[in-house]
């Protein structure tokens, strides 16, 4: 009750010394620091609430969808890139395959599109996401061309399975430059940078979040304090024990300011849910599903491009050990050490291995890594045919796999962070319904508690 | 009540100011930046006459800092030193063909990579060596502190002699008085070197191992690091990043039909 003393000595200077002796005075002056107190903690609620609600929408409702959406255009654009590659080395043979692949090339052509156009419309008015959107979709073009030609000229040349003639090689070079330097890199870069918008938002969050729970608890005190003070002032002035409406009135202040800092904590948790068991993982294991996609792609390149094989097959290794890393030095090595390794990943997906999901991601990529040594054998003893049949056959099948698995924890993760972001938007969808009213009834029972008395002034 | 609100607001800012953001240290929070460049590269990063820097790297480094909206001032650091000024907190930055792996990333916190560039053979005008294969059996020099001349032997298998030397002046030496027969590492290093020694040494062109070029924080500064990429954007956004590129390595850039986009590393 101390704490409340110097608010109410702040109007004397402009109030005239009988008017703060009178009783009305100072029925008066109480009633208006109780109103002002009680405003100053709807206003903190309002403020954490938008807040609150700020975080959630940008990360629930913009970063979160804007991850899903480029990373489907990366998966889209790099399978585009991978079927082409794989058409070219099937040759003349595999006629139904070649057939799948093209039909899959105009799939993700559709797809890419389609993630293009939602990844602009949820850029909004950032200027660099838009330029980026901009530039892969005129990289697109120049990419649909020049592997228009390579197939072309692939289709042309009538060649065995494995690596097409110079001509073809050199078109197709020119393609998968395109995609591989510029547009894929402008995709992955997307999504990157909505994980750098959530870590902002969050971040800022974190630090807004508790001050804003403390300023209102401290209002809500304050407010509670003004209330008491102005009915034990009222039943010390009129003899009567308590007046019902402000009795009503301080309980329904009590309940706000416990809903309240309840329905923030809540939101505060919601939002931390999302970000680390959710969106956190989400967007990590985006990232590694596109740049396992591309280890597919590296694959087939390796197998078509022989003046390249080495720079693909560093590519490669590269990617497997930015996926999970274990000291090795060259491809080899990896293949043993990821062959005989079972806890402890690191790398992107390392902590993202836990659980039952998570183990079967790690064994379903062990044994991609195992059909691709199988598969880099047969390319090193020199028997082509045997290799491409194996790209096409086991390793793919393997990669697939792989593939499912870790959408399936993907998937998992994405439920988690839907539902936080859910519940954490219902929380504050139900103080903001509940709000007015209490505002509302607090108003009336005030005037009801304290009128009558200062009637009998008049 | 009013003076109450404002009180509440001015806490609220100083605790908000004073945690910084997540608590971190971060170059965000710095007027100023040291950021370390090569001083040993012609054209990438190098120490001039008069003290002052010059190169790829350095501009590259004024870029960001003016991104940033810090001033800048050189540290020259040489190859063995990169990780070490950083830990130590003598530079802040570090863009001095610093290739990103995953080893290095359990100490050092990379930005971008602001360059993709491959590992290319530096060779006497006569020498007929066009592939990494070509190195089999020759001699190959291997400068401290890079692991270029190692990528070939352990990575790539191919069974090349390695001849340790302190620097690259000397290596250079070596590879005309024909001690070794090849230097290789960074393309770009290496179209600079070609370009200062100007005795016609050449470049094969083999690029084999791509090799992603980041720039080096202190570990835990993500906010910095997100803050460097997206400099980087902009300067592969603003067409600064082939200025550069053309300023500093113009024949064998202008050569190749595309500039290749970094694809970032993610500052987690």
């Amino acid at each position: 009750m101390t704490m409340v003393r110097p608010a109410p000595a702040a109007p004397v200077p402009v109030s005239p010394v009988p008017a703060r002796r009178s009783v009305p005075g100072r029925i008066r002056i109480i009633s208006g620091v109780t109103v002002a107190s009680l405003a100053l903690l709807f206003a903190a609620l309002a403020i954490g609430t938008s807040s609150a609600r700020e975080g959630l929408r940008v990360i629930g409702r913009d970063a979160g969808p804007q991850v899903v959406a480029t990373a489907g255009l990366y998966l889209a654009l790099s399978d585009m890139d991978a079927q082409v590659a794989n058409v070219l080395v099937m040759g003349d043979a595999y006629a139904e395959q070649r057939q799948a692949a093209l039909d899959r090339y105009d799939r993700q052509r559709a797809e890419a599109n389609r993630t293009l156009l939602q990844a602009f419309e949820l850029s909004g008015d950032n200027a660099a996401e838009r330029n980026t959107v901009q530039s892969v979709l005129d990289g697109l073009g120049r990419y649909e061309r020049l592997a228009g030609r390579a197939l072309l000229l692939n289709e042309q040349s009538r060649h065995a399975p494995g690596p097409p003639p110079e001509e073809v090689v050199r078109t197709y070079r020119e393609a998968t430059d395109l995609m591989r330097m510029v547009l894929l890199p402008q995709a992955y870069n997307l999504t990157l940078e909505s994980g750098t918008i959530v870590r902002a938002t969050y971040d800022s969050q974190a630090v807004v979040a508790p001050l804003v729970r403390v300023a209102v608890v401290l209002a809500g005190l304050v407010a509670l304090g003004c209330l008491l003070w102005l009915q034990l002032f009222l039943a010390r002035r009129f003899r009567r024990v308590f007046g019902p409406a402000l009795l009503v009135a301080t309980v329904t202040t009590a309940a706000a300011l416990l809903f309240g800092t309840n329905a923030l904590a809540q939101d505060e948790d919601d939002l931390r849910t999302a970000k680390s068991a959710g969106f956190d993982s989400v967007l990590t294991l985006a990232r590694a599903r596109a740049i396992s996609n591309s280890m597919q792609g590296d694959q087939s390149r390796y197998l078509l491009d022989k003046e390249r094989a080495d720079t693909y097959e560093h590519t490669y290794l590269d990617r497997s050990l930015a996926v999970m890393y274990t000291e090795a030095g060259n491809l080899s090595a990896y293949h043993t050490a990821v062959a005989g390794h079972s806890t402890g990943y690191l790398g992107l997906l390392g902590p993202e291995l836990v659980g039952r999901q998570g183990e079967e991601v790690a064994g379903a990529y062990r044994k991609f890594q195992a059909a691709d040594k199988a598969f880099r054998d047969l390319v090193g003893s020199g028997r082509t045919n045997d290799a491409v049949a194996e790209r096409l056959g086991p390793v793919m099948t393997a990669f697939d796999a792989y593939d499912r698995a870790l959408t399936q924890l993907a998937g998992t993760h994405q439920k988690v962070f839907e539902r936080s972001i859910r519940s954490g938007e219902g929380a504050l969808d139900n103080l903001w319904r509940l709000l007015p009213f209490a505002i509302g009834a607090i108003g009336v029972l005030m005037v009801a508690g304290v009128w009558p008395r200062l009637r009998e002034y008049r | 009540m009013k003076r109450m609100l404002a009180i509440v607001l001015v806490l609220a800012s100083v605790v908000a100011s004073g945690c910084g953001v997540g608590g971190q240290e971060s170059i965000l929070d710095q007027d100023e930046l040291v950021i370390g460049v090569r001083s040993d590269l012609p054209s990438v990063g190098f120490r001039k006459g008069d003290g002052t820097f010059e190169g790829f790297d350095v501009d590259v480094a004024r870029y960001l800092a003016g991104k940033l909206g810090k001033d800048v001032s050189f540290l020259g650091v040489l190859a063995a030193d990169r990780e070490k000024v950083l830990t130590d907190g003598r530079a802040d930055l570090v863009v001095a063909t610093f290739t990103i792996d995953q080893d290095r990333k359990r100490r050092v916190l990379f930005a971008g990579p602001y360059h993709i560039s491959y590992q290319d053979i530096l060779i006497r005008p006569e020498e007929r060596i066009a592939n990494v294969r070509d190195l089999e059996g020759r001699r190959i020099c291997e400068v401290a502190g890079s692991n270029a001349a190692q990528r070939v032997v352990a990575e790539r298998g191919v069974k090349a002699q390695v001849v340790p030397f302190p620097d690259y002046n000397r290596c250079l030496a070596a590879l005309k008085s024909k001690q070794v027969d090849a230097v290789t590492t960074n393309d770009i290093i290496l179209a600079g070197l070609a370009a200062r020694d100007g005795s016609g040494l050449r470049l094969a062109n083999a690029l084999f191992n791509e090799q992603r070029t980041g720039v080096g924080l202190a570990r835990g500064d993500v906010p910095g690091c997100e803050a460097v990429n997206r400099a980087i954007t902009q300067m592969y956004q603003d067409g600064t990043a082939q200025k550069l590129l053309r300023k500093w390595f113009g024949e064998s850039w202008l050569r190749r039909a595309i500039v290749a986009v970094p694809q970032f590393e993610g500052c987690s």
